[in-house]
């Protein structure tokens, strides 16, 4: 009966959040932001190269004098390009309408400025001057290199693999923090998104009146772990909902939207690292859940829960504020602290823990703490549900809940006695 | 009177040495009483009387200072196996769900397979006359329909007892006599039924015994003719032409254009006092003694002061 009620609790809560537009609503809103902002990243991204293109590729008359002795003759009557002996000669022209454009190269052009004159046609359009000039330059160098590999080799275009050790083996780079970042990014964002309708999760049957219904039909603790577990599905999909456009635009709009190239097949799946950071995970959400649900028993209602939504984005946020700490100095005694307080604990630990700061036993006590400390609060939750959600109007002593001996708790303004 | 049905002595509630102490103040006091099998059961109080305070705890929601507390034997708990029915004075469900998924959800959570809690749901919103709704959200319907929803929940699981706190609250007539008709036949199928209500008629009608607490003392139990008897007292109507002597063997309650209600003193014969009037030269067209009803002996425990509704 426990068990057909509890999976009863977890497909009724769950069913319910699934099926609300407003879910949907703050569900959607950060993927298609992602997805207006990665359209407007390539659109700009491909916008930028066009022009770039087109103002490089630009072909119009001009006049050039070479002081460097750099700019290939040929290349630049290619380019539309007239030599000139004067500076002055150059400048007057452009200024009296002669010509277009002219540009001064000086002797030393890597330490000197090119000088560019040219009319006016506008703030974007000018920019094509410069950039006739810089392709001008290149393609005399490269032409005076003639060889395709020294020219590759300057334009910059060589990739690099770098390989470093540590205890004599190679040690793993960013393809080893990558995978347990991914239980940061979770923790953050299931917090974070699905934190007020923790709160809310038993003020609903408070504000409803369904309490007393509720309280004589199931086992609260069935109903809170319901809850819990329900709210953790509700998570995961929440999650796969916002990794969706991330994998879509690494997969499909890499180039266009300038990511890193990143070798998926590179990544290393540390197995102690991925248990400790899902346990991490699972351990910080019933805790910050546990907790959460409490307040709710305790406050009347959702406006006066919901001061406390902020304390908790705050725990969440100044772990990530001593990141760099826990980065660059995990033994800081304040990376310690936030290490081993719980509510700060999981960001901390799971940074700790991508990063390979993490030894095992540090781990191990974190999860214990995390895990002995989400019973507690759960009890603590259920205890206060149990004995104050029927404070209708009025908000809870948790004194007098905890050190409830028989009847201590005043009664219910609304109930009647 | 109630509808017949299979009461035992056998009690299904048994309450004794009931206290209960919120804070420095004792709500009830040294309660004890009874809830036969099969029985319909009034517990009767003005506000404030303790009678929410004593089905709480009965049900567990709070826990007694002092007494036990048993439905069939032991303290209730929600998976105890004992198949409950109670609404709550404090109504309410899930506001924003639709009717037919908070009724299958609690069907659920009362032992029924979703089928069989959904076609019992239709079956019971058809006869409630809200068959029409069950796909609209709660908070869209009435809160006659949101009443009788709460009840189809309470009485899904053909509860062997029923608690209904202030059942007709909000109901208007209509509503009112199909709920008794709905609790008639959740007693002629066994169910036992407690029942707070401030309508001494429906009393009357349904209960086979009662309670009545002030100020969380019992001041009567027993059946509905025990408590009149205990409270003693036959009214007297008298129809007459001429004037009423006074007398020791009564008193005087209204005399209104020839309609009076006498009040028989203690051991008072009626048949002697209508001698008594006849002699008397009162002018008895009509004299006709009755019991006090329940509604008179509410007034006289509680005051006139007592109101109908929480």
């Amino acid at each position: 009966m426990a068990r057909h009620n509890l999976s009863t609790v977890i497909a009724f809560e769950f069913r319910r959040t699934v099926t609300k537009r407003r879910f949907w609503a703050i569900t959607l809103i950060l993927p298609i932001l992602v997805f207006g902002l990665g359209g407007l990243i390539i659109a700009s991204n491909v916008s930028t190269a066009k022009t770039a293109d087109q103002q490089k590729n630009a072909r119009f008359e001009f006049l050039y004098s070479d002081a460097s002795g750099l700019i290939d003759p040929g290349v630049a009557k290619e380019y539309g390009g007239t030599k000139i002996a004067s500076d002055a000669e150059g400048v007057e022209e452009v200024q009296i309408g002669g010509t277009p454009a002219y540009f001064a190269y000086p002797a030393d052009p890597a330490t000197q400025t090119v000088k560019v004159y040219g009319e006016d046609a506008g703030v974007f359009q000018n920019s094509k001057y410069s950039a006739v000039a810089q392709s001008l330059l290149a393609a005399s160098v490269e032409k005076k290199v003639d060889d395709p590999t020294d020219v590759a080799v300057l334009r910059g275009d060589v990739n690099t693999s770098t390989t470093t050790f540590k205890d004599g083996k190679p040690a793993p780079g960013f393809e080893a923090i990558l995978p347990a970042l991914i239980f940061l990014a979770a923790f953050f964002v299931v917090i974070v998104f699905l934190g007020n309708q923790m709160l809310n999760s038993t003020l609903e049957e408070k504000e409803n009146r369904v309490t007393e219904m509720i309280l004589t039909t199931i086992n609260p603790t069935n109903l809170l772990i319901g809850k819990v577990i329900s709210l953790f599905a509700v998570g995961i999909i929440q999650l796969a909902v916002f990794a969706l456009p991330m994998l879509v635009g690494f997969l499909f709009f890499r180039d266009q939207l300038q990511l890193p190239n990143f070798d998926l097949s590179g990544l290393v799946f540390d197995p102690q690292k991925m248990i400790v950071g899902a346990l991490i995970l699972i351990g910080g959400f019933a805790l910050f859940t546990g907790t959460l649900v409490a307040v709710g028993a305790i406050m009347p209602t959702a406006k006066d829960a919901a001061p406390v939504f902020s304390v908790v984005i705050f725990a969440v946020v100044i772990p990530l504020y001593a990141s760099g700490f826990a980065i660059s100095s995990p033994q800081a005694p304040i990376v310690q602290l936030l290490a081993y307080f719980p509510y700060t604990a999981p960001i901390t630990a799971l940074i700790l823990n991508a990063f390979g700061s993490l030894p095992l036993w540090q781990a191990i006590v974190i999860i214990v703490e995390l895990f002995a400390l989400s019973v507690v609060v759960l009890r603590i939750a259920v205890r206060l549900f149990r004995y104050g959600s029927i404070e209708y109007t009025s908000k809870v002593r948790v004194r007098d809940v905890l050190g409830r001996r028989p009847g201590r708790a005043e009664p219910s303004q609304r109930g009647g006695a | 009177m109630s509808a017949p049905t299979l009461t035992t002595t056998e009690p299904l509630v048994h309450i004794a040495g009931f206290r209960m102490d919120f804070g420095r103040t004792t709500v009830i006091r040294d309660l004890s009483f009874d809830i036969r099998r099969g029985e319909t059961f009034g517990f009767l109080g003005s506000n404030g009387s303790g009678k929410t305070t004593t089905i709480r705890a009965l049900l567990g929601i709070y826990q007694p200072t002092a007494g036990v507390l048993h439905i069939d034997g032991r303290p209730f708990s929600p998976e105890a196996g004992e198949r409950l029915g109670y609404l709550p004075e404090e109504r309410g469900l899930y506001k924003k769900e639709s009717v037919i998924d908070v009724m299958v959800y609690f069907g659920r959570l009362k032992g029924l397979g979703a089928e069989q809690a959904r076609r019992w749901s239709r079956a019971y919103l058809e006869r409630v006359g809200i068959g029409d709704k069950e796909k609209v959200r709660l908070d869209k319907l009435s809160g006659g329909q949101q009443q009788k929803v709460q009840l189809g929940v309470t009485i899904m699981n053909d509860p062997e007892l029923l608690i209904l706190d202030e059942p007709t609250k909000g109901f208007d007539p209509v509503n009112r006599r199909l709920l008794m008709d709905i609790i008639d036949d959740q007693k002629r199928a066994g169910s036992t039924v407690m029942m707070v209500t401030h309508q001494m008629e429906e009393v009357e009608r349904l209960c086979d015994r009662v309670i009545l607490l002030k100020d969380g003392v019992s001041r009567a139990y027993g059946t509905v003719e025990e408590v009149q008897e205990q409270f003693g007292g036959t009214i007297l109507h008298v129809d007459h032409t001429g004037d009423l002597p006074s007398s020791a063997a009564y008193r005087i309650l209204s005399d209104d254009g020839g309609h009076a209600q006498l009040e028989a003193a203690d051991g008072a014969d009626p048949a002697a006092i209508l001698r008594s009037l006849v002699e008397a030269g009162a002018g008895v067209t009509r004299f006709a003694p009755t019991r006090k009803s329940l509604d008179d002996i509410f007034v006289e425990v509680y005051g006139a002061g007592a109101t109908e509704e929480d």
